[in-house]
């Protein structure tokens, strides 16, 4: 036993740490990013401009990350503790006397969840005012769409328990009601559960503003999650979309001769190194990635922290 | 809970879903400040807003305006564009983007059901999982970027030309279905749940008796599998938004993008009401299945109850 809760200790750790980066990042966002200074439209690598770069315009990467952190951190915590609460009741009422409530609670879930949520979300932000410009109320909304299926599975997993059974049995040892409902019920055998889903939400809401963000600076236009100070990490991977278009320009395929392969790895080669290249480089792309990845992250190692013994 | 209150609620909520939502935004639209009307006219900058809220239904209060919503919709006319395209009739771009995403949805039903049989058969192997989640960790925006550049450094810009639009769909289709855990879930959750119900007792007396074990696990299986692929098709549907708006597809998704930016409330109101139109459907199908899979489990064999 000792054994395998140690194994678990270092997921939750490197999961916090990242979650802190993420909270720590945003805090220290700049209000504003840099005044443009690369006027003839040149990016700059990484070697010549450390931690990530510049984009085409001078500006360095970092600013849009700790921008884009800061539009996402508290949003996304406050829709994965929406979601982990909701799915904590719902297992305490499954476990509970209160079969009406348990039966409202499935019935105003199976209607939530019917819903389609990117579309509940557009109608939401298309409600929002101008000087109410976003992620929180987005992301509240999102939480509670995907609330019934976290509530679903953490009332099945107290139901496996024995549900009222299992309270009775452990109220017959003599544990106090805050015993048994919270460290018993919710903290041994809901947590699981209900840390999934709260990670997993959390995930799906930083995910939904580089979405709608996108799909923003798709259409040259401001973004509902953000204010126009700011610059999400949608940002970083338009400007890899840009940089993966102008790398395969026709003309530089027929030009070269070469293989895609090889047109991939001399760009990106000359993206790392030089001190100035026409146009976007790969560096808005990569850090971009890295980013969504290291949210991936923290949603798997959280749940891997959080799995049952 | 009774075995039939779960049917019960999905065929309500089914049935009541496509009214509530537009109901839901009529009531939105007039809790904001100012006039609905003025959304169409600015009265700063444009006259007449008030021929302009009568043509449009929004003289006489919220009431009304659904109403009148509602009867014309019924005869598939969604009223006319309020901003993106003023003027023009809402059908006519619905007409022109429903089979757009249709076609998207049933494309990624395919590797969505090819999954769902080949991990209820066991033919897929388990160590593919690891590949399944990795993409299914990648959000669709990601995926749908990299589908986008394909396309567009494959074809650039072409006219009349039906292999973009072609491939824009396929790559459209499998974004949706490997994005946000989607296949992933179809295939390890529809193997873990056979695993499970081959555990019963029933299963291996069938087993015994030299029965199929899928023939007998179906019946009890397929109400959840149900839910599941309903639940899976409206992530589907929810992705289909960013999905085609990255691919450009011109579909329900898009219109409901741009109808969004451009606060056309004629043209949110109509998709919104197609989008839960079809959910309503997949959770009626899904209530009909349920009922009709419990009263087949709970007959009575032939010859049972006959007295001798």
């Amino acid at each position: 036993m000792r054994a395998r809760r140690e194994r678990r200790w270092p997921y939750g750790v490197a999961a916090a740490l990242l979650l802190l980066v993420l909270i720590v990042a945003g805090l220290s966002a700049p209000e504003f990013v840099s005044s443009p200074t690369a006027l003839s439209g040149q990016a700059v690598g990484p070697f010549a401009s450390p931690p990530f770069g510049t984009d085409e315009r001078g500006i360095p990467l970092y600013e849009y990350a700790l921008q884009g952190a800061r539009i996402v951190a508290f949003p996304a915590a406050v829709a994965g503790a929406v979601v982990m609460m909701l799915a904590t009741l719902a297992g305490l009422v499954r476990c509970g006397n209160l079969p009406w409530l348990d039966t409202g609670l499935q019935a105003a879930g199976e209607i939530v969840g019917a819903l389609p949520r990117m579309v509940v979300v557009l109608v939401v932000a298309l409600l929002l005012g101008y000087d109410q410009k976003g992620l929180l109320p987005i992301a509240v909304v999102w939480a509670l769409l995907a609330a019934p299926a976290a509530m679903d599975e953490a009332a099945a997993s107290a139901g496996r328990l024995g549900g009222t059974r299992f309270v009775e049995a452990l109220r017959a040892h003599g544990f106090s009601a805050f015993r048994t409902y919270f460290i018993h019920v919710v903290w041994k055998n809901l947590r699981p559960v209900i840390v999934r889903q709260g990670a997993e939400v959390m995930m799906q809401v930083v995910f939904l503003e580089i979405a709608l963000s996108y799909l923003a600076l798709q259409r040259s236009t401001q973004s509902f999650t953000h204010t126009e100070n700011l610059y999400s990490w949608a940002t970083l991977l338009y400007q890899g979309y840009s940089w993966m278009l102008f790398v395969f320009q026709p003309i530089v395929k027929v030009a070269a001769g070469e293989s895609e392969w090889a047109v991939w790895a001399d760009a990106v080669w000359v993206n790392m190194t030089t001190s100035e290249l026409d146009g976007p480089g790969v560096q808005s792309v990569l850090v971009g990635f890295v980013l969504v990845a290291s949210v991936a992250a923290t949603a798997q190692l959280a749940r891997a922290a959080a799995r049952a013994r | 809970m009774k075995w039939w209150m779960r049917p019960l609620v999905r065929l309500i909520a089914a049935i009541l879903l496509p009214l509530v939502v537009p109901a839901l935004i009529t009531g939105a639209l007039w809790a904001l400040p100012g006039d609905p009307a003025s959304i169409i006219c600015p009265p700063e900058t444009c006259d007449g807003t008030e021929a302009l809220a009568e043509r449009f239904n929004l003289h006489r209060g919220p009431v009304f305006f659904y109403m009148q919503w509602l009867l014309a919709a019924m005869s598939l006319d969604f009223g006319r564009s309020w901003t993106l395209m003023a003027g023009t009739p809402v059908y006519e771009e619905m007409v022109s983007a429903v089979p757009m995403t249709g076609a998207l949805v049933v494309l990624a039903l395919v590797p969505l059901l090819t999954g769902t049989v080949t991990a209820a058969l066991g033919w897929l192997p388990r160590f593919l999982d690891g590949i399944w989640q990795f993409f299914g960790l990648i959000p669709a925006v990601i995926l749908a970027l990299f589908a986008a550049a394909y396309v567009e450094i494959s074809f650039g810009v072409t006219f009349g030309d039906w292999r973009p639009t072609a491939w824009r769909l396929v790559l459209g289709a499998l974004v949706l279905a490997l994005a946000d855990g989607t296949l992933a879930g179809a295939i390890v959750g529809t193997r873990s749940v056979f695993e499970e119900e081959v555990k019963q007792r029933y299963i291996q007396v069938a087993i015994l008796r030299g029965e199929s074990t899928l023939s007998n696990a179906i019946p009890n299986v397929l109400p959840g599998l149900i839910g599941q692929m309903r639940g899976r098709l409206l992530t589907v549907l929810s992705g289909a938004v960013v999905v085609e708006v990255i691919l450009k597809i011109p579909g329900l998704g898009g219109l409901l993008w741009d109808g969004t930016l451009s606060q056309d409330y004629g043209i949110v109101l109509a998709a919104a009401f197609a989008f839960s139109a079809f959910s309503g459907a997949l959770m009626f199908v899904q209530a009909i299945a349920e009922i009709a899979i419990a009263l087949y489990v709970r007959r009575s064999p032939a010859g049972v109850g006959e007295s001798t």
